[in-house]
């Protein structure tokens, strides 16, 4: 589903953003990604999904090789992934319908499909009722919520989070990951870059840690981890 | 991409175009005033070329006489035309077929002649010369005889019209690059400001999976309508500003019996522009778009 081989990020400016990345998230999976800020964690969501390429090794996504795809190629890949972000990125002048279609509407997807589909996901999420509210009425949580039926209405085979519940309270923080898990339980493969201590350590699912742009860890059923808990940054 | 997805694409560029409506506004009166000062020069050679060719369709020289001659006054003048050594052949003309053949010319717009009838005419002779180099010669001495009002040598005119036609080609070629370089500039500021306005909104579009297409052809969209409107709007008030002076400034031309120039007629005019118009309003809107697209967009 997702494998990094032997993948290294040298950005212009010389900083080594990932070095020598030998990583496999098999289909089913659900992975945490941690580590402070800087340590590497943005630039492995980022090759995932092609944002960057790897100055050396290949990376490998639901059967792409990204490391070599051309730009033309680029809109496929992600349209196989589902992405969720901590500043929920929905269209401001569209509501709720209207910005979780829009990602069936890029692919081309038929009326009927689309009609069949988004009160499927928006039901999903418990949203139902907001469909044609616009996103500025909705809170934090529900706009993320709206951001996952999004992200999922094209079924992708894998999720990508990247810090998706920085913006939110703890309550609505668990009902984002009880919606991952639930996703997660219903086969897709699931990818969650946080700094989230409490849930991370709640939840026991796979952790990958990344530090200084090294995979220091990557555990089944993991916790946090104790080396990072007096950081300032972490909650 | 499918009919569908163009289909939405092009409701998008529409919808923008209404959304950024000032900035839109601003840049469809560019198009407009440009197309209007461009359209007025390109009716000015269509009615050059459209004149030229009734000149030329003239005969080579002809002898116009007083108004008011009778029969023998006319034979007078035509025995005085014929004793010229340079006159091979010369043949009357009466007022009425000079009417008719008039209003046969005139085709769709005979109507501007009602009220007029052959008095509107002279008698007139149409002469075939020996020599035509010295044409101007003959000229001059058939001016002498008594009861010639006009003499006309239709090569003169359509020398002259040919020269006058070729200069205004020329500034035309000039005008046409320097606004539409105008138009395409404002109309790229225009779509650069849209992408500014929505970066974010692309952003999002771009994680979401789509295609650089997608993505672009609303902007091109937006351009091309602006264009477009620019377009249309321009030929309607060329239409109605020179529909208005057209009839008024034929009939003056009739009340003044120079019925040998006259303007072409409005619908005919715009007609003839509007191919390229569409295409130059379409064109530079596009233009203009993927002007702004390739340096602002990088999708």
């Amino acid at each position: 589903m997702v494998e990094f081989r032997n993948v290294t990020k040298k950005y212009a400016n010389g900083t080594v953003a990932l070095k020598n990345a030998n990583v496999v998230i098999d289909k089913g999976d659900f992975a945490f990604v941690v580590g402070p800020s800087g340590s590497g964690k943005s630039t492995f969501i980022k090759l995932i999904l092609k944002e960057e390429t790897p100055t050396e090794g290949q990376v490998f996504v639901n059967g792409y090789e990204v490391s070599s795809m051309t730009r033309r190629e680029v809109p496929y890949l992600r349209r196989s992934i589902g992405v969720v972000f901590q500043d929920f990125r929905l269209l401001p002048d569209r509501n709720v319908y209207d910005n979780v279609a829009f990602a069936m509407i890029i692919t081309g997807a038929q009326p009927k499909e689309i009609r069949r589909q988004v009160p499927m996901c928006l039901a999903l999420v418990g949203l139902s009722r907001k469909a044609s509210c616009m996103p500025n009425e909705l809170s934090g949580g529900e706009q993320q919520r709206v951001a996952l039926a999004r992200a999922l209405v094209n079924n992708p085979s894998l999720l990508v989070a990247d810090e998706p519940t920085g913006n939110l309270d703890p309550e609505n923080s668990w009902e984002i990951m009880r919606l991952l898990n639930e996703i997660n339980q219903r086969g897709t493969t699931v990818i969650v870059a946080t700094h989230e201590k409490s849930i991370v350590d709640a939840m026991k699912k796979r952790v990958i840690a990344i530090e200084r742009g090294i995979i220091v860890r990557d555990q089944q059923k993991g916790l946090y981890g104790n080396e990072y808990k007096n950081s300032s940054i972490f909650s | 991409m499918n009919i569908r997805t163009v289909r939405y694409l092009v409701k998008e560029g529409i919808i923008n175009t209404y959304k950024n409506k000032i900035m839109s506004l601003a840049s469809i009166g560019i198009v407009f005033a440009s197309l209007f000062v461009f359209g007025l020069f390109w009716i000015l050679l269509i009615n050059l070329s459209y004149n030229t060719e009734v000149v030329r369709s003239q005969p080579e020289m002809q002898v116009f006489c007083e108004y008011e001659l009778d029969d023998a006054q006319i034979d007078q003048v035509r025995q005085q035309i014929l004793n010229n050594p340079n006159i091979e052949s010369c043949k009357l003309v009466t007022p009425k077929e000079a009417f008719d053949k008039y209003k046969k010319d005139l085709g769709e717009d005979a109507d501007i002649l009602e009220g007029f009838d052959e008095s509107l005419m002279s008698a007139s002779f149409i002469i075939k010369l020996h020599d035509t180099e010295i044409s101007a010669q003959t000229m001059e001495d058939l001016m002498k005889i008594n009861g010639v009002r006009k003499v006309s040598y239709s090569k003169d005119i359509v020398d002259f019209i040919a020269k006058l036609s070729r200069w205004v080609n020329v500034v035309s070629f000039v005008l046409i690059i320097v606004l539409m370089s105008i138009s395409t500039f404002i109309i790229a500021n225009t779509i650069k400001l849209t992408v500014f306005a929505r970066r974010k909104e692309i952003n999002i579009m771009k994680y979401i999976g789509a295609t650089d297409w997608f993505i672009r052809l609303p902007f091109i969209i937006e351009g091309a309508f602006i264009g477009l409107v620019g377009v249309v709007v321009s030929l309607i008030i060329l239409h109605s500003v020179y529909g208005a002076s057209e009839v008024k400034f034929n009939q003056e031309l009739l009340a003044m019996r120079m019925y040998f120039i006259r303007l072409v007629p409005a619908n005919t005019a715009i007609f003839r522009m509007l191919p390229s118009f569409l295409l130059l309003g379409a064109g530079v809107g596009t233009l203009g778009s993927v002007l702004s697209l390739r340096k602002h967009l990088k999708v």
